[in-house]
């Protein structure tokens, strides 16, 4: 769980994109001698945003890092996900002032937000809308800094103190789950303290959004809305370790309650591969709304 | 056929003036450089103020925040954006005229590049800066330098904006070199200290020499050809920055080319009203004649033609098919809410500058500049829409929310129109205002191709020429909050309540019971791995000791991942067989998926619960040796590894382009010096 927004390669990479890394370099070695010094310099920018792929886990990093997990390489000790139960979804918005509270957040700032949904038969019901951690983040892919991250735990989580406030990530996000901090945040009710990416503190002019508490994570502790929502409707799940907890202790295997409750991701068709499943418990209408 | 015989008249109309304009074009060049007028001075007053204001609003801007631009997250994206795509996109309008009329050798460009390409140096520039007060945190923009994300649209639109702006620059540049050489040999007298030194250092080596021409000419070809594609790739990239997220109406492969025609259309009627607006000001009407407006009015309505075929093909597909998004978009904007705008933009900034140049009676300078003035506002509308109407699009809700321009951005963007002028004026006064090498050339071109036509004619016959047109002279013109702190600290009581409810109440309950109760059944588990799977097995026996049969175990595996105290999951339960035995392999079958994923001990627990009575638990501690992941990435998305091959090939196309660029400055520099 260490920020990936450093320049060089984190130490706990894996060999193989080292071994890319050192194909460019070697690349650009060559062409320095050819005497191509212009292209050279573009080239350390792209062994860097190779760099930078690799320590968030891009699709082609992804590729060759599961290529060494069929022969038995590590693999990330988690990968976080989320689990709604809507069948139990009252909309009391628990979750969005808990995480609001803990986070400093101002009354729009709803990083996990209740929709007011109605199914095709005319009923209502309730959607708790957090982060949903794509594992191909649009939002990611269109940031010009790379402000925003994805760890290799598969937490895409936004470096307040990088971010240039371009909102292309607000564009890109089909889930609107981007807040900007449009004016001066609250003044602060707690002790300040260093904002980092797992624990943000809003800053004036740059975008805020979920976390899914991702300081607490690596402690065993529930984020907030999980440990907050008194109808256990939210889990917070481990992909690797396949287990999911809510909030009043319910413990479940991840696979067999996803399989067991037909769970379904949000968008599936965007292909951003979602890592926030939900269970439709009376016919709700989740597809489709584009 | 019009467009024939318009172009022999304008042949002729510029061979009658062949000789009055090589001394007038010097002449009006040097005018602007002579003691400005009182009008000149108050003009440069009142826009500064504007310009000044604008600076004001975004210093106000950056100490309240975005906030106070009617920013908010329902409308994340608006009015300087919109400005961005507009003052790039009219700086094409210098491209249009200046390379693409050289390209295809229309020589009655000569009076009007100076002026167009001086525009799309100004605009672009002003449209880059747009981009400040559009970011929210300004300071940060180095991080485009230090840190880029190559994935970006953002940082190519940076990459290209530059290349342009470079481009445009060099294109600007170049033909002043054989223009300051002439005024510096000619009109020292007229040009003033500063000038003088400025022309002698950028002219210096330049005779005019038949090499240095065909150098010049080569290196101007060269340029010429490369601003068009340079200027298409900006306006597309910024299309892109669009065009590649997921929302309705944006995402259009339409986008891109749109945005090149969008850029060219309200280029061209900028150039129009620049060249009107100097004309006026500096009386050169002997120069530049109704029929360039004309002529620039022809272009002008080609591509609105063009852009109104291209808005119908962007909104037909989607309205057809009308998935949920693009359907309520295009409702809001053909019948909802921005239906009075679209349908403005439409009448006013499409068909009506078609209809005043389809018109004979208002094909003339007032009629253009009239087009010209409706067009590019229009065009500014339209891109408004286009930014405003999907940003406040909720892809969630489906509701649309709203934006409302407070002063701040339109004393910004009012601002940065009045920059143009400003700016104009000012580099006016530096540089001469016609590329008077260019004139003098194509009059020395004009001379024989006219001595040549003329003598054909006579020979022909005598026929009366067409009346011209008459040579009239025109001057360019809103939330409810919630109650959030009693009912926040209440929540939170409850929150840390619950909270302590379920920690108090660890799940299951399976806090082994041992002893006691002595008429309790008895269990004891047991955990091997066979095969690479886990078996458990759980043997009950009854208060008597004999085999419990037909009762359910429960098996459940202990877990520290969330909390120190350990978390009992269930893995499912088994049925005693008549030896009491109940056995359960962990992913030995589809109902019982989980299988340790990690090495090491790991805690299994068994537990039988009699009716009526405690339950009964045993647990064991087995050493997981095979372990799996129970996580399988989402597979790559197919085309994403051509991302770095991608890059280097942009980047050394980038790079290419710039050392051209820099290799024609050089060159023409070299043939000065030999």
């Amino acid at each position: 769980m260490k920020p990936t927004t450093d320049l060089e390669v984190p130490a706990g990479l894996p060999p193989e994109v080292a071994q890319e890394v050192g194909k460019f370099l070697s690349r650009r070695n060559l062409l320095a001698t050819a005497g191509v010094a212009a292209a050279a310099g573009a080239l350390t920018m792209v062994s860097y945003r190779d760099e930078a792929q690799a320590a968030t886990m891009s699709p082609a990093a992804k590729a060759t890092t599961m290529a060494k997990v069929a022969k038995g390489a590590k693999v990330p000790a988690h990968a976080w996900c989320m689990v709604i139960d809507l069948r139990h979804c009252d909309g009391c918005e628990v979750c969005t002032q808990s995480c609001q509270q803990r986070h400093g957040l101002r009354d729009e700032q709803t990083w996990i937000k209740v929709f007011g949904m109605t199914d095709a038969a005319g009923g209502t019901f309730h959607m708790p809308r957090p982060c949903m951690m794509c594992e191909d983040a649009p939002c990611m892919y269109v940031c010009p800094v790379g402000a925003t991250i994805r760890t290799n735990e598969g937490l895409v989580l936004v470096d307040v103190d990088a971010c240039v406030g371009s909102r292309a990530c607000m564009a890109a996000c089909p889930y609107e789950a981007r807040y900007f901090n449009w004016t001066d945040p609250l003044p602060p009710k707690r002790m300040p303290m260093p904002a980092t990416p797992q624990m943000p503190v809003p800053q004036k002019g740059t975008v805020g959004k979920c976390v899914f508490c991702a300081d607490r994570l690596p402690q065993g502790e529930l984020p907030a809305c999980v440990a907050g929502c008194p109808m256990g409707v939210l889990y917070i799940g481990d992909l690797v370790t396949d287990i999911a907890v809510n909030g009043p202790g319910n413990t479940v295997v991840l696979s067999e309650f996803l399989r067991d409750n037909d769970a379904v991701r949000y968008k599936e068709e965007l292909g951003t591969n979602p890592r926030v499943y939900y269970i439709l418990g009376h016919g709700q209408n989740l597809g489709g709304v584009a | 056929m019009t467009t024939q015989a318009l172009t022999t008249q304008a042949m002729k109309t510029l061979a009658v003036t062949a000789e009055a304009t090589s001394t007038s074009a010097r002449a009006a060049s040097l005018g602007p450089f002579g003691k400005p007028s009182r009008l000149w001075w108050l003009t440069i007053l009142a826009l500064s103020l504007v310009v000044l204001t604008g600076i004001g609003a975004w210093v106000v801007q950056l100490r309240g925040g975005m906030g106070v631009a009617g920013y908010s997250d329902q409308a994340f994206w608006a009015i300087y954006i919109a400005d961005v795509v507009t003052f790039i996109g009219v700086s094409y309008g210098g491209a249009v005229v200046s390379a693409i009329l050289r390209l295809t050798g229309a020589t009655w460009r000569a009076p009007l590049t100076r002026l167009a390409e001086g525009t799309a140096v100004v605009t672009v520039l002003i449209g880059a800066a747009l981009i400040i007060p559009h970011i929210g945190n300004p300071i940060r923009l180095y991080e485009l330098v230090t840190r880029p994300n190559l994935s970006a649209p953002v940082f190519w639109d940076f990459v290209a904006v530059m290349t342009y702006t470079f481009g445009s620059i060099v294109f600007f540049a170049l033909p002043l070199v054989p223009d300051m050489a002439i005024l510096h040999k000619g009109h020292k007298e007229a040009l003033g200290s500063r000038r003088v030194t400025l022309y002698a250092r950028v002219s210096r080596g330049w005779v005019g020499a038949p090499a240095q021409r065909r150098v010049l000419a080569g290196a101007l070809g060269l340029v010429s050809i490369m601003i068009i594609p340079l200027a298409v790739s900006v306006h597309s990239v910024l299309a892109w920055a669009f065009a590649t997220t997921s929302r309705p109406w944006w995402h259009e492969s339409i986008w891109a080319p749109q945005f090149v025609v969008a850029a060219l259309y309200s280029g061209v009627a900028l150039v129009i009203l620049v060249i009107a607006g100097f004309r006026r000001g500096y009386h050169l009407e002997a120069l530049i004649h109704p029929r360039h407006f004309v002529r620039l009015g022809f272009i002008l309505a080609t591509l609105s033609a063009t852009y109104i075929y291209l808005t119908f093909a962007d909104l037909l597909p989607g309205s057809y098919v009308a998935d949920r998004g693009t359907a309520a978009m295009f409702t809001e904007l053909l019948v909802g809410r921005l239906a009075i705008w679209f349908w403005l933009f439409a009448v006013v900034g499409g068909l009506l500058p078609l209809l005043l140049v389809a018109l004979p009676w208002t094909r003339n300078v007032w009629g253009m500049v009239i087009a010209a003035i409706l067009v590019v506002p229009m065009m500014w509308l339209k891109r408004i829409l286009m930014v405003v109407g999907p940003a406040t699009y909720d892809t969630m809700t489906g509701i649309f929310g709203r934006y409302h321009f407070t002063w701040v951005p339109v004393a910004i963007t009012l601002a940065a129109t009045a920059a143009i002028p400003l700016l104009l004026m000012l580099l006016f006064r530096v540089v001469p205002l016609l590329s008077i090498d260019e004139i003098e050339e194509i009059e020395q071109m004009q001379e024989v191709n006219d001595l040549e036509r003329n003598a054909a004619r006579r020979r022909q016959t005598g026929s009366g020429e067409s009346g011209a047109d008459d040579d009239r002279l025109v001057g360019a013109k809103g939330k409810a909050h919630r109650v959030a702190g009693a009912t926040g600290v209440l929540a939170l009581v409850a929150l840390m309540g619950l909270l302590a409810v379920g920690s108090a109440h660890p799940a299951q309950a399976a806090t082994p019971h041992s002893g006691g109760t002595t008429s309790a059944p008895a269990v004891t588990i047991t955990g091997i791995e066979a095969g690479g799977l886990m078996q458990l097995t759980a043997t009950l026996t009854s208060p008597h000791g004999k085999p419990l049969p037909n009762a359910q175990v429960a098996f459940l595996f202990s877990t520290t991942e969330f909390g120190a105290q350990a978390r009992f999951v269930p893995l499912g339960s088994a049925t005693t067989d008549k030896a009491g035995i109940a056995r359960l392999t962990l992913g030995g079958d589809a109902d019982h998926l989980y299988q340790p994923t990690a090495k090491g001990p790991q805690q299994f627990v068994a537990t039988y619960t009699a009716p009526g009575a405690q339950p009964v638990t045993a647990s064991t501690t087995v050493t997981v040796t095979a372990a799996r992941s129970a996580y399988t990435p989402a597979p790559a998305k197919p085309l994403a590894s051509i991302g770095n091959v991608l890059v280097i090939a942009l980047f050394s196309i980038v790079a290419a382009i710039w050392l051209t660029l820099g290799t024609q400055i050089w060159r023409v520099r070299r043939v000065c010096q030999s």
